[in-house]
């Protein structure tokens, strides 16, 4: 096997799925870290976000590339209203009721999709785009876009948590949350903006595992698992953990099919997640150990 | 003797004659449908159509009198179907049962439950090639054909159409699987050559590695066991997109009309399906008829072989003259020639010759259902292109 065809079957897909799993592990690894509870609904609001964007590409005739933002904005929205209205009644309550609600979330996010929008697989566009050559590298455009966008996203998010009063406020909830009310943090608003980070986050994710794939209702729920072992690999609470983390899962998942029968796949990201645990709770990164 | 060892002694008795007197005095069926789950927009119709079977066998009047029966869901799902399984032997008390629909569901469900408690199981969707060589005592038998028939005759017409070397992708469930080894093992009898043989999972975003895996070898076509409507739309999609093989093959699960709307129809001249034809006649016909009357799509999919299963559950019992043991082999006797024949809805004519101690031989909507020793019906197949936004037989298959 040519070094070329490594990177063209092997590397690049790892790189695209990783930098999907990267999206959606952030907006877990904020939720944990800020909020401290496992978000089961993140999938499935990614999901939502996914079809949102075929809503509007459906409807409104707009090109994928521009429904993607309002889709970004809308399932924020949503997320904002699911933590009013579900999550945080049970904000004095043991976290546990909170993860469990969250799995009823899911739930009703992916019935919500599947009752609009049918549980056949769809996708933005019909027909098929052939890769473009670029000295040997076999690229898409929507590829090349998937990654740029991540980074960008993940980058700007970064500037964010480091430079604004807003993101320093984020942090100083994440590492105490008694302190940081004590010194002025509205814990209130804080909440919200996490949600509207995951939200978008979480709908970016969706829309590019649709875009270079198909949509179907399982979609964000199948690539759960991947999100959280990516979360925790890169360090509860670390965003460019989940980046790393993210990036490691997808790489693994595919290489992996080089020493390993194909059914093993999934179970990859079992298995590092279980390694991880074991040897080094804390994650990459040095996040809170769980 | 005490008090105590009277009533054990008298329980004991009891039982025995419990035991020694299997007739029944009234028949149950049980309805066994993937009513939740990934089949559950097949079951309605699958459900109604077991129904009707039973009602027209109840309004003619049979002489083991009216048949009961009751739904049961298996929700495609081992567990899920076992437990029904053993409320409908231990609660209901079924004699016989129609199903369970999927593959996986009924394997768990005859093997820890109706085998054992020695009730009869027709299924009219379950396709499993697992299910052939299951050790049933004679009480598993299926109005479906076995993917193994599939599997071999895809393989001969393959060779005979001039494909020597194939690389084989399978989804890794007893469908996939199943279909894949009946596939592999005639194939390669029949002098072909197989250069890669892999499973993958379902509902992963990227299959290039798998795919990029499997081209290894140098095989021109891609023979694909999977689901038009999940991972197989996926690696079919990305084996187009980067130029991996050039001729693709599928068999029934792939044969999806979505497929050919979201890929286009244009990507796609160089994909085949296989997959099962309806035997088009006069008993196909009858059962159209009836199920149109009762509001009932008959082409809705496995609505026919639904009827059939149901219906011979209820001759079988007819024949059988209320003894639990004979079932199976009234089955057979009812199902099979010789005998006259019997067309779908006809009760009143199998009840009046069953009654005479006549033969009769039940040619089902679905087939003839001329059951094997293994309780499995041979079926018929053929091969399709896409063309005009449908599929379209191109020839049948042997």
């Amino acid at each position: 096997m040519s070094g070329l065809e490594l990177i063209n079957f092997y590397v690049i897909p790892g790189l695209i799925s990783g930098s999907i799993y990267a999206l959606g592990a952030i907006g877990i690894t904020l939720i944990f870290g800020i909020l401290r509870y496992a978000h089961f609904a993140h999938g499935d609001m990614a999901t939502l976000g996914a079809y949102v964007a075929l809503g509007l590409v459906g409807s409104l005739a707009l090109s994928p590339w521009v429904a993607l933002p309002i889709a970004m904005a809308i399932t924020a929205l949503v997320a904002v209203v699911l933590d009013r209205v579900f999550y945080r009644h049970l904000e004095t309550r043991p976290k546990i009721l909170t993860v469990m609600a969250s799995l009823g979330v899911a739930l009703m996010l992916r019935s919500v999709v599947q009752v609009v929008w049918g549980v056949d697989p769809q996708v933005y566009s019909t027909g098929i785009v052939r890769a473009e050559s670029y000295g040997g590298l076999m690229l898409r455009s929507r590829e090349l876009i998937t990654f740029a966008t991540a980074t960008g996203l993940v980058l700007f998010l970064m500037a964010f948590l480091r430079y604004t009063r807003w993101g320093k406020a984020m942090r100083a909830m994440s590492d105490n949350p008694e302190l940081a009310r004590l010194c002025g943090v509205n814990n209130e608003a804080v909440t919200r903006l996490t949600w509207v980070i995951a939200g978008a986050l979480a709908a970016a994710a969706g829309f590019f595992l649709g875009i270079n794939t198909e949509l179907n209702t399982m979609m964000g729920w199948s690539a759960l698992l991947a999100m959280f072992a990516a979360a925790i690999l890169g360090g509860v609470g670390r965003v460019e953990g989940a980046v790393v983390g993210g990036l490691v899962i997808g790489l693994v998942e595919e290489l992996s099919v080089l020493v390993l029968p194909s059914q093993y796949k999934m179970a990859t990201a079992f298995v590092i997640l279980i390694l991880i645990l074991l040897v080094r709770p804390q994650g990459i990164f040095k996040g809170k150990v769980l | 003797m005490t008090y105590r060892s009277q009533l054990v002694a008298s329980l004991a008795a009891a039982g025995l004659i419990a035991t020694s007197s299997a007739a029944f005095a009234e028949a149950k069926v049980a309805l066994m449908g993937g009513i939740t789950g990934p089949i559950a927009g097949m079951a309605p119709a699958m459900i109604a159509s077991m129904k009707l079977a039973l009602d027209q066998a109840n309004a003619a009047g049979l002489a083991i009198g009216k048949i009961t029966y009751q739904e049961f869901d298996c929700g495609c799902n081992p567990q899920v179907a076992t437990d029904a399984a053993t409320k409908a032997v231990n609660v209901f008390g079924a004699d016989a049962a129609v199903g369970p629909a999927c593959s996986g569901a009924l394997l768990a469900a005859v093997n820890s439950v109706t085998i054992p408690a020695g009730v009869l199981v027709v299924s009219p969707s379950a396709t499993s090639p697992k299910i052939t060589d299951l050790d049933d005592k004679d009480l598993v038998f299926r109005t479906v054909p076995s993917d193994d028939f599939q599997g071999r005759a895809l393989a001969r017409t393959l060779l005979e159409r001039g494909v020597k070397k194939v690389a084989v992708a399978y989804i890794n469930n007893d469908y996939g699987k199943g279909l894949a080894e009946a596939f592999k093992a005639e194939f390669e009898a029949k002098g072909g050559t197989i250069t890669q043989f892999r499973g993958h999972e379902d509902k992963k975003a990227s299959y290039r590695s798998d795919l990029a895996e499997l081209a290894k070898g140098g095989a021109d076509t891609l023979v694909l066991f999977d689901y038009g409507n999940a991972s197989g739309m996926t690696i079919l999609r990305q084996a187009i997109e980067n130029g991996f093989f050039k001729q693709f093959v599928g068999a029934d699960g792939m044969r999806d009309e979505n497929l050919i709307k979201t890929l286009g129809e244009a990507n796609l001249k160089h994909f085949f399906v296989s997959a099962p034809v309806g035997e088009a006649g006069a008993a196909f016909e009858k059962f159209a008829e009836a199920a149109r009357k009762a509001g009932l799509d008959p082409n809705a999919t496995f609505a026919a072989t639904s009827y059939d299963a149901a219906a011979l559950v209820a001759l079988a019992l007819e024949a059988a003259k209320g003894d639990k043991a004979k079932l199976p082999q009234a089955l057979r006797a009812v199902a099979t020639a010789p005998g006259e024949r019997i067309y779908p809805g006809e009760w009143e004519k199998a009840k009046q010759l069953l009654a005479e101690g006549k033969e009769i031989d039940y040619k089902g909507a679905s087939g003839d259902h001329e059951f094997d020793a293994k309780g499995d019906v041979p079926g018929s197949y053929a091969f399709f292109k896409v063309e005009g936004g449908t599929y379209k037989e191109v020839q049948k298959m042997k």
